[in-house]
């Protein structure tokens, strides 16, 4: 339970900071603090494998792209928030996630689900557990995720090709 | 062992979080930020449920969800930057209407 409490404890504090921090890269620090909580909790719920790959894939890739794109658009500016043009929208926000959130973890604390008797099945959460289910029963997920990643990657590609032939009359701004 | 239910009840505290951070924030980057922390808090809730059911079909879902983040963040980024290159500003409102 100690664990439970400071893990939570940092997981809430990554997440609040994520959302009030000034500059996006505060931000994006807050959220690897964030995202090294969820992985030590993957780790207590015997999930070795996940918390491997969050650790690599979030913080490691994920971040550090965010990071490069950071510095890329906001470098050397004093970024401060734009004036909201709707009225009353984060009173409202706040309301609706304090209901929606509040009320589900209300929920979730007072219907804990289905415990079952027997101890964990062998290979529970490890490499070799993944591995048995991904590459058998599972099979059709580990191909939706490669050929998703696989248009992504294409996708990239085409969002930034160059132009095709030569500079074209530039459409003004306003018509169109 | 750590309480399932009260893990299941963080989760939907960091859901809701990330969708404050959505719904209030107005740059884009920090915006795709709190949708991350809203992708985590779900596996999060995968992860608890495989652990509670002892099924590991809820971390090949969690899975699906790392994959997937890594996708959308490769497009979002993406989007991000050449919305940037055409407006010169980090502002959601600057698309709100969805045209060049």
């Amino acid at each position: 339970m100690i664990a439970f409490v400071i893990l939570a404890i940092l997981a809430l504090g990554g997440g609040v900071g994520v959302v009030v921090a000034r500059q996006p890269v505060h931000s994006a620090l807050f959220l690897i603090m964030n995202i090294l909580a969820l992985a030590i909790f993957y780790i207590l719920l015997s999930a070795e494998f996940l918390a491997a790959a969050q650790v690599i894939v979030y913080a490691g890739a994920i971040m550090v792209l965010f990071l490069f794109v950071v510095t890329l658009l906001t470098a050397g500016k004093d970024d401060a928030e734009p004036q909201e043009s709707l009225q009353g929208q984060r009173l409202t926000a706040g309301i609706l996630a304090v209901l929606a959130g509040g009320g589900l973890a209300v929920l979730g604390v007072l219907f804990p689900s289905r415990s079952v008797p027997f101890g964990l099945p062998p290979n529970f959460g490890n490499l070799h557990g993944m591995g048995l289910n991904l590459w058998n029963q599972d099979f059709v997920y580990l191909a939706a995720v490669a050929l998703m990643l696989l248009t992504a990657a294409i996708g990239v590609l085409v969002l930034n090709r160059p132009p095709r032939e030569g500079p074209k009359p530039r459409v003004k701004e306003g018509d169109s | 062992m750590i309480p399932l239910n009260w893990v299941v009840a963080l989760g939907a505290a960091l859901f809701a979080i990330g969708a404050v951070g959505v719904l209030v924030r107005k740059n884009p980057l920090i915006m795709f930020m709190a949708a991350e922390m809203m992708w985590n808090a779900a596996a999060l809730v995968f992860v608890t449920f495989a652990r509670s059911f002892h099924d590991m079909t809820g971390q090949v879902m969690a899975f699906i969800i790392i994959g997937t983040a890594a996708a959308e963040v490769g497009i979002g980024l993406a989007i991000i930057v050449s919305v940037y290159h055409h407006r010169h500003r980090l502002d959601i409102d600057e698309v709100s209407e969805l045209k060049g």
